[in-house]
Parts: structure tokens; C-alpha cells; sequence
């Protein structure tokens, strides 16, 4: 590629000229803005495949006799629901899409610091989802998304290419994390201490760790399933001497972290809204930074309480146990603090606050059953059945994706140029919110009084609730239907949306939508944290920014 | 108000809440484990209350009205230590509280002594199967308990790893092959509780809980070990795995055979051409079906043969089917199922 200086409208810094052709521009690209719209656009198709597999549960679970798939099929398509939805949508939504798009534009950088390194990390990503998708042909995954050992070992063909596609996306994330971790240290502008890093880049900054050390773990777990399973080295089955319980520690070493990544980006994401909307200062800045990392930390040093039924020294589980419930303490101080910045504020509800302020009721809730789950007695009772199902719904959907649906309804004008309909986003917040809620919370009734989860049939009792939560399920998914096709009709037909819409004052929103390729046309410095709505922006070398905008997406 | 609220949830959630009625505590470390389960359900539904009501409450008071200014801010605050102080502090005490109650709790149920009666639980795919201690061989129907006794139950597997729970006595442990995992309790209400298997083990899973735990008052409990140790009294240790011999069509009943059909077979096979494959094959006119002469197994389709699967099972490369002993089918029954298999055509 050449190498060579753009001088073209006074731009002094050392700039690599913008690719010409589709491919290079599009397709191949290096550019962090493209590349996070392709982890966006790739991961949204996977979501309504994994949503599609989601209503075909629903659809099974209507009668307690079930009769729509046989048992065999249902095994295969939860499997593959789980797995889509966790490593094919809401990891790659919130570290590859959000990360990439907005956090290299806060912190003032031109790029990531790995641009190349990048362009290998998305491509990784859709050769996975194919080969996920792949396995139908050969008798998919069906032993759930955790895959547990020996029942995985007597899987179909498809298990060991879903232990190839998870490992692709392992590696994927694994190069993200040290390209992120690299750009935070070294590409920050002049003046962007971490005191004044807006509170995404943080959220990104503690997750870029976890990406890239937890994930090994299940690359080596992975590993020794899919050798175990195709030549026969006893890993994991106890009749030649391995142990099942290895995999379970292995996975959740990895898995439980795996929870913080999906969801301390979306934290980084509301922190981003709330100030926005509310038209105030973010509440307790250092300390929602604190936490972040304080949850990083324990979030290491608890997988074992997925695993208290499975058989361990009942000793071991008492740090186990503590350690979980600790959590609460820093989560609680995120959530109180969103709420303070609430108070006193002149608050805008656009859809993305909507959905910010939903995601904050939802995930209370989650994190609440969450610690109830900490506490050894109670999860004796709730573990494997449906309460952990409403749970961890409550957490990665109410959590996670009304989160990532914030953020969509939040940057979609930074990356086109264009708003999205607010009317629609309203429908599909409101449909969300209630679809979600119906679907989810009659399930914690149903766990508790004796509804195991991961079962294609069921006691006849437990009809009404799940036909109710089946019923409810419809109306979600015609709430992301409609963001989605609000998303694709924005593109032509939404309104222009100027370089800053919303008011926000992180830097990303004082240059042009879409930013040009190079980002910034001078590096600008940075003299305070962003979120005083009282004081003029505090950013120098901003003056030429605006002076000649890209066309939005769509324009002829 | 929302004080008010949360203090109402505390009082209803601990004092009142009528759990048991919803499911019945059968024995006593479910008493334990609901105590904690109200303290619980009371402070989270507290917590909830607080956080969403204040969220509702300043969204409504702090709303952007229409006599704003375009460009109107809020109250520029960053902090109040004092605040953070104390909400960090009351959730410290609290998460403390709230480990020493399930610290208590948790040492009663794991840290009991080992000398009660031995019971032995196994899983296979789908069923479960219990050992006593003078009892020769496997039990697979039933499990009894007397009451007011202490158990020690041990649970495994003899193949994936499936799961004990008894929602009744909110007790589970997983049944690891290779490894023995143990519940300690004392039953303490007589009555029939349902045994559910909550790890995924295999196609049919959500068959997984159709064995129940029996709690016999001490005098029907010492009647029913009596009676099983003479019925098992020359049976070897092995698992019995079905009756031997060749089994007795004579006298199969049609009708007999159709409503066992319903509930033995169906969730597998169904009553429809070959083709029509549920988790095995449609079986209309299995006996008489000349595109498909012969049985999983190679053997040509007689009643004889079918009558032989449905005793000793199948597994190989087209699947398995379980034996008579894991789907509960005397001889008699077995001669039905022919007998109704037979008239379909």
C-alpha cells in the first residue's frame, strides 16, 4: 500500500490515503469504522437466525407434550440458539462493532493500533458462524450451549465443528483484546488522561484483559474436547480415566467472564446515554471506572458457583460464595449511580435513553436472582432449572442487548449520517420492554416449582406459564423486527442528522458524520473529562473538523 | 412511598409468603433452605422496589418539559461523597448479613454427619435406578423412605451426567459418572414426591421424571424393603436388566397395548408410515410391511423380534431404544404392545 502524506485541505499530519476500490474499501477494509459496521451488520443477521431459533423453542414449548420438532431437533436448535446468541451476537456486537466504531474516535486516535491485526480479527468471525451453521448438515451441537462432556463426547458430527467455530471466534476475541488494550495505552490524544476517558473507553479498557486472557482458557478446552472427540485422547471421559468435571472448570473459567464482557461494555454504553439525556454529569465518575475494574478482578474468582451442584470439597464452596455476593457491592454502585444521574437532570427520552432506563430496571432484576443464585442453599434448589433460564435471560437480554439496542438507536447517526425514526424506535422499545418481560418472568416461577430447563416435553402443570411466556416471546420479536427495519429504512429515508445530534460532548460527536476516514484531520488535545454540560467543550484543534462533511449514507 | 413499599415487600416476603403451599417441605433441610429462600426473596424485592422506584420516580420529576429552554441542563453535580459512602457502605453490610445467614444455612446441609441410612441413587439414559443396603440388585420404580430417619444418599451415573433433584425437598446433586456426590436429610412429611433430572442428558431428557421418592411411615417402609429383599432375594448384583427367556405372546391384548402405546412409545415413534420419524420410525404396519422387512437390529419383522427389542433394548448405529426394565413394561405389557403393534396395517 502506498505510503504516502495527504497534504490536500491542510491536513499536516502523516496520513495514509482512504482505499478507492469496493473491496479494499468495504470488503478487506483496515479501517476501524468499517470493520465495526461489519461486525454490526454480521452479528445482526446472526441475531435473527439466533431469534428465529428462539421462537422455534417457543413454538415447541407451547404444549407440554411438545410434538413440533422431535426431542433431538430441539436438543440441536436450543444448542445452537445459545451458542449464536452469546458468541456470535452479543460478544461480537459490543467488543468488535461498538468497541471498534466508537472508542478509537474517543480517546482522539486515528485507528486502532493493530489495523491489519483487526481486518484478521472480523474475518475470523463470519467463517465461524457459517461453520456453526454448517453443522445442521451433520447433526448439529445438541448437548446445550456449555457442551458438558461425556454427553458432548456422544454427539453428532457437528459437535466438533462447533468446537472449530467457537475456537475461531476465541481467537478472534482474543486478538481484539490485545488490539484494544493497545490502542487504550498508547493512541490516546494529547491530554486524554484516564481520569478524562470517557466512561466507554473504560468499559472497553476493562474488558479488553478479560477478552484476552479468559479466552485462552476456552481455546484449550476446546482443544482437548475436539482432539478427545476425534482421536481419542481421554480428556474428559471418566471410563478411560479423564474427568468430566475438568471440562466444566475450564469452560466456566473461561464462561463466567465471559458474562463481564458481554456485559461491562453495555455499562460503558448506558454511561454514555444517561449524561447525553439527562443533560448532566455522569454521577460518580471515578467510581463507576472503580467498580469497572473491581468486577474485572472478582469476575475471575467465582466460576466455580456455575458448578455447586457438580460435585466438589463442600468447603470450596464458601470463597465461591462470598466472592459472588462481593459483587453486588461495585454493580450496585454502577446502578446507583445511573439512577443519581437521574436526579435533578432535564431529561430527553429519545429511544436510546428509553432503552437505557429499561435496561437498568431489567438488569436489576437479573442481578438480584443473580445473587440470590450466589447463595450455596438457594442454588441446591434453583440450579438447572428454569429460574437460572429467566436469569440469565434477564441478564443478556434485558441486560445485554437493550443495551446494544441503546447503543445502536444512540451512534446509528455517527455511522450514517442519518437518524432513525423515533416513532418507531418508541413501538419497538415499548413492544420489547413488555414482550421481554412476559416471556422471561413467568419462567423464575416455573424453575422454582420444578421445571428443569433444556427439555423438549414437560409436566403438564407448567402449560399456562409457558404459553403465556410463548405468547409474549411473538411480541419481542416483532419489537427487534421493527428496529431493524427501522435501521435498513434509515439508511435512504432518515433525516440528516448533522455532526451532532444528540448535544453529547465526547469527541466522536465534534467531527463529521460519517467521520472522514482519517478520523481527525489534526490530533486534538483535551483539557477535562467531557460530561460538564456548563462549561464550553474542552477540546483544542477542533476548528477545521466541520468544514467539509462527508455525505450521509444514501445521499445521491 | 417507596419506603413504605419496600418495608410491605421485607414484611409479606419473609413472614407471609406462603411457599409451602406451593410445595410442600418434605423434608428438613427444605425448612432450612426456605428460611434463607424468604430472607432473600424479602431483601431483593426491597432492593428492586428502591432502585426501580427512585428510576420511575426522577424520570417523572426530571422529565424535559415543553416550557424548557431548547438547550436546557441539569443540576452540574459530579459527586456527593457522603452519598456514595453510604451506598456503598449499606450494601457492604448487607452482602455480609447476607453471607453469614447462608454460611449458617450451608453448614447445616453440607456439614452433617455420615451415619444415616445408606441409599444409593444411579442415572441412566432416561431413569433412574436406587440400592439399599441387604437388598440384592437394582431397584428402578420407586425409592422409599421412612420417615424421621436420617439418609445419606449417594448419587452417580452409569453413563452422562444427569441430576437428583427432588423440587419437594430442594435438595439436587448431580450424578457424575465417576464420582459420588452426596445429599444428606431426614424426610419429615409422608407423600409421593417427583425425582427430575435437571442436567441434559441425552434425546430423551424431559422424560427424565417419571420416579418418584416414596416417604412411607416406618412401619410401610420396613413392609416394602421386606418385601423387595425376598422378591430380590436370589437376583445377583447386576443390574437387572430385563426378564430372560423368550416372552409369551399368547393372549395380547389390542386395546391394552394402544394406551400403553400412548404412554411408553410415542414420545418416539409414531403411529405412521416408516418414513414418519419421530426419534425413531413410524411403526404403522411394522409387522406387516413388505418395503421393510426386517427389524433395527437385522432381524426379520415377526412378532417374536419385536417382541425381543422391546425386552432387551437396542443401541447400535441407528440410535438406541430402551430396554423393558427403563421403560417399565411387564411381559404382559410387552405381549400388548405386540399384540396392538400387529393390527395396524
Amino acid at each position: 500500500m502506498a505510503v504516502a502524506a495527504v497534504h490536500a485541505g491542510g491536513i499536516a499530519d502523516h496520513i495514509h490515503p482512504e482505499p478507492q476500490g469496493f473491496v479494499r474499501k468495504y470488503l478487506f477494509s483496515i479501517d476501524h469504522k468499517i470493520i465495526g459496521i461489519q461486525y454490526l451488520i454480521t452479528a445482526g443477521v446472526f441475531l435473527v437466525l439466533g431469534g428465529l431459533l428462539a421462537e422455534l423453542i417457543r413454538v415447541q414449548l407451547m404444549n407440554a407434550n411438545g410434538g413440533f420438532m422431535t426431542p433431538d431437533t430441539y436438543n440441536e436448535v436450543y444448542s445452537v440458539h445459545g451458542s449464536t446468541m452469546v458468541w456470535l451476537v452479543i460478544i461480537p456486537m459490543l467488543t468488535g462493532g461498538f468497541g471498534n466504531f466508537v472508542f478509537p474516535l474517543q480517546i482522539g486516535a486515528r485507528d486502532v493500533a493493530f489495523p491489519w491485526l483487526n481486518m484478521l480479527s472480523f474475518w475470523l468471525f463470519p467463517p465461524a458462524g457459517l461453520m456453526l451453521y454448517g453443522s445442521f448438515l451433520m447433526g448439529a451441537p445438541a448437548a446445550g450451549w456449555t457442551e458438558y462432556p461425556p454427553m458432548s463426547l456422544q454427539g453428532q458430527a457437528g459437535t466438533s465443528m462447533w468446537c472449530a467455530a467457537i475456537f475461531l471466534v476465541g481467537v478472534s476475541s482474543t486478538l481484539t483484546g490485545i488490539n484494544f488494550l493497545v490502542t487504550l495505552l498508547k493512541m490516546r490524544a494529547p491530554g486524554m488522561t484516564y481520569t478524562r476517558m470517557p466512561l466507554f473507553c473504560w468499559a472497553q479498557f476493562v474488558t479488553a484483559p478479560l477478552l484476552m486472557i479468559a479466552t485462552t482458557a476456552l481455546g484449550a478446552a476446546l482443544a482437548a474436547l475436539f482432539i478427545e472427540r476425534q482421536f481419542g485422547v481421554p480428556f474428559f471421559d471418566p471410563t478411560k480415566g479423564g474427568s468430566p468435571l475438568l471440562w466444566q472448570h475450564m469452560f466456566w473459567f473461561y464462561s463466567h467472564p465471559a458474562v463481564y464482557i458481554m456485559i461491562l461494555p453495555v455499562f460503558g454504553i448506558v454511561s454514555e446515554v444517561f449524561p447525553t439525556f439527562a443533560r448532566k454529569p455522569i454521577f460518580g465518575y471515578k467510581m463507576i471506572a472503580f467498580s469497572s475494574c473491581s468486577i474485572a478482578i472478582l469476575g475471575f474468582m467465582v466460576w466455580a458457583h456455575h458448578m455447586f451442584t457438580s460435585g466438589m470439597a463442600p468447603f470450596l464452596q464458601l470463597p465461591f460464595m462470598v466472592l459472588t455476593m462481593l459483587i453486588a457491592i461495585p454493580t450496585g454502585i454502577k446502578i446507583f449511580s445511573w439512577v443519581a444521574t437521574l436526579w435533578g437532570g432535564k431529561i430527553h427520552f429519545s429511544t436510546a435513553m428509553l432503552f437505557a432506563i429499561g435496561f437498568i430496571a431489567t438488569f436489576t432484576l437479573g442481578g438480584i436472582t443473580g445473587v440470590f443464585l450466589a447463595a450455596v442453599p438457594f442454588d441446591l434448589h434453583a440450579h438447572g432449572t428454569y429460574f437460572i433460564v429467566a436469569h440469565l435471560h434477564y441478564v443478556l437480554v434485558g441486560g445485554s442487548l437493550m443495551g446494544i439496542f441503546s447503543g445502536i438507536y444512540f451512534w446509528y447517526p455517527k455511522m450514517t449520517g442519518r437518524l432513525m425514526s423515533e416513532k418507531l424506535g418508541k413501538w419497538s422499545f415499548w413492544l420489547f420492554f413488555i414482550g421481554f418481560n412476559g416471556t422471561f418472568l413467568p419462567m423464575h416461577n416455573m424453575g422454582l416449582l420444578g421445571m428443569p430447563r433444556r427439555v423438549a416435553e414437560y409436566d403438564p402443570q407448567f402449560q399456562t406459564l409457558n404459553r403465556i411466556a410463548s405468547s409474549f416471546s411473538f411480541v419481542m420479536t416483532i419489537a427487534i423486527l421493527l428496529t431493524i427495519i427501522n435501521v435498513l429504512y434509515s439508511i435512504k429515508k432518515g433525516k440528516r442528522a448533522g455532526h451532532n445530534p444528540w448535544n453529547a460532548r465526547t469527541l466522536e460527536w465534534q467531527i463529521p458524520s460519517p467521520p472522514h476516514y482519517y478520523n481527525f484531520k489534526h490530533i486534538p488535545s483535551v483539557f477535562a473529562n467531557p460530561y460538564d454540560f456548563n462549561e464550553p467543550l474542552p477540546y483544542r484543534g477542533l476548528e477545521e473538523e466541520l468544514t467539509d462533511s462527508p455525505a450521509p449514507m444514501g445521499a445521491h | 412511598m417507596i419506603a413504605v413499599l419496600s418495608v410491605l415487600s421485607i414484611l409479606y416476603w419473609w413472614l407471609m409468603a406462603p411457599i409451602t403451599s406451593w410445595l410442600p417441605e418434605a423434608v428438613d433441610k427444605a425448612q432450612q433452605i426456605d428460611s434463607l429462600s424468604r430472607f432473600l426473596l424479602a431483601s431483593g424485592t426491597a432492593l428492586f422496589i428502591i432502585v426501580v422506584g427512585y428510576l420511575l420516580y426522577f424520570s417523572f420529576a426530571f422529565r424535559r418539559r415543553k416550557t424548557d429552554a431548547p438547550d436546557a441542563i441539569g443540576v452540574q453535580i459530579h459527586d456527593n461523597h457522603k452519598l456514595e459512602l453510604w451506598w456503598t457502605l449499606i450494601p457492604t453490610i448487607f452482602v455480609v448479613i447476607m453471607a453469614v445467614f447462608s454460611i449458617k444455612i450451608w453448614a447445616g446441609i453440607q456439614l452433617g454427619d455420615n451415619n444415616g441410612m445408606v441409599v444409593e441413587a444411579l442415572g441412566h439414559q432416561w431413569f433412574y435406578s436406587f440400592r439399599y443396603p441387604d437388598v440384592h440388585g437394582e431397584i428402578t420404580n420407586e425409592m422409599h423412605l421412612p420417615l424421621g430417619v436420617p439418609v445419606t444418599l449417594h448419587v452417580s451415573s452409569y453413563d452422562v451426567i444427569h441430576s437428583f433433584w427432588v423440587p419437594d425437598m430442594r435438595l439436587k446433586a448431580d450424578m457424575v459418572p465417576g464420582i459420588i456426590n452426596t445429599l444428606r436429610f431426614t424426610p419429615t412429611r409422608p407423600g409421593r414426591y417427583q425425582i427430575i433430572c435437571t442436567e441434559f442428558c441425552g434425546t430423551l431428557h424431559g422424560e427424565m421424571n417419571k420416579q418418584y421418592v416414596v416417604i412411607d411411615t416406618p412401619q410401610a417402609y420396613k413392609k416394602w424393603y421386606q418385601g423387595w429383599q425376598q422378591k430380590n432375594a436370589h437376583a445377583s448384583d447386576a443390574i437387572p436388566t430385563q426378564s430372560s427367556g423368550a416372552i409369551s405372546l399368547a393372549g395380547g391384548d389390542v386395546n391394552a397395548g394402544k394406551m400403553l402405546f400412548t404412554q411408553k412409545c410415542s414420545a418416539c415413534h409414531a403411529i405412521a408410515p416408516f418414513a414418519h420419524k419421530v426419534v425413531g420410525p413410524g411403526l404403522k404396519g411394522v409387522l406387516n410391511d413388505p418395503a421393510h422387512p426386517n427389524l433395527v437390529d437385522g432381524a426379520a419383522a415377526t412378532p417374536a423380534n419385536v417382541a425381543k427389542i422391546l425386552q432387551q433394548g437396542y443401541k447400535g448405529d441407528m440410535g438406541q431404544m430402551p430396554n423393558q426394565t427403563a421403560n417399565g413394561l411387564t411381559d404382559k405389557d410387552i405381549a400388548n404392545l405386540v399384540a396392538f403393534l400387529k393390527s395396524t396395517k
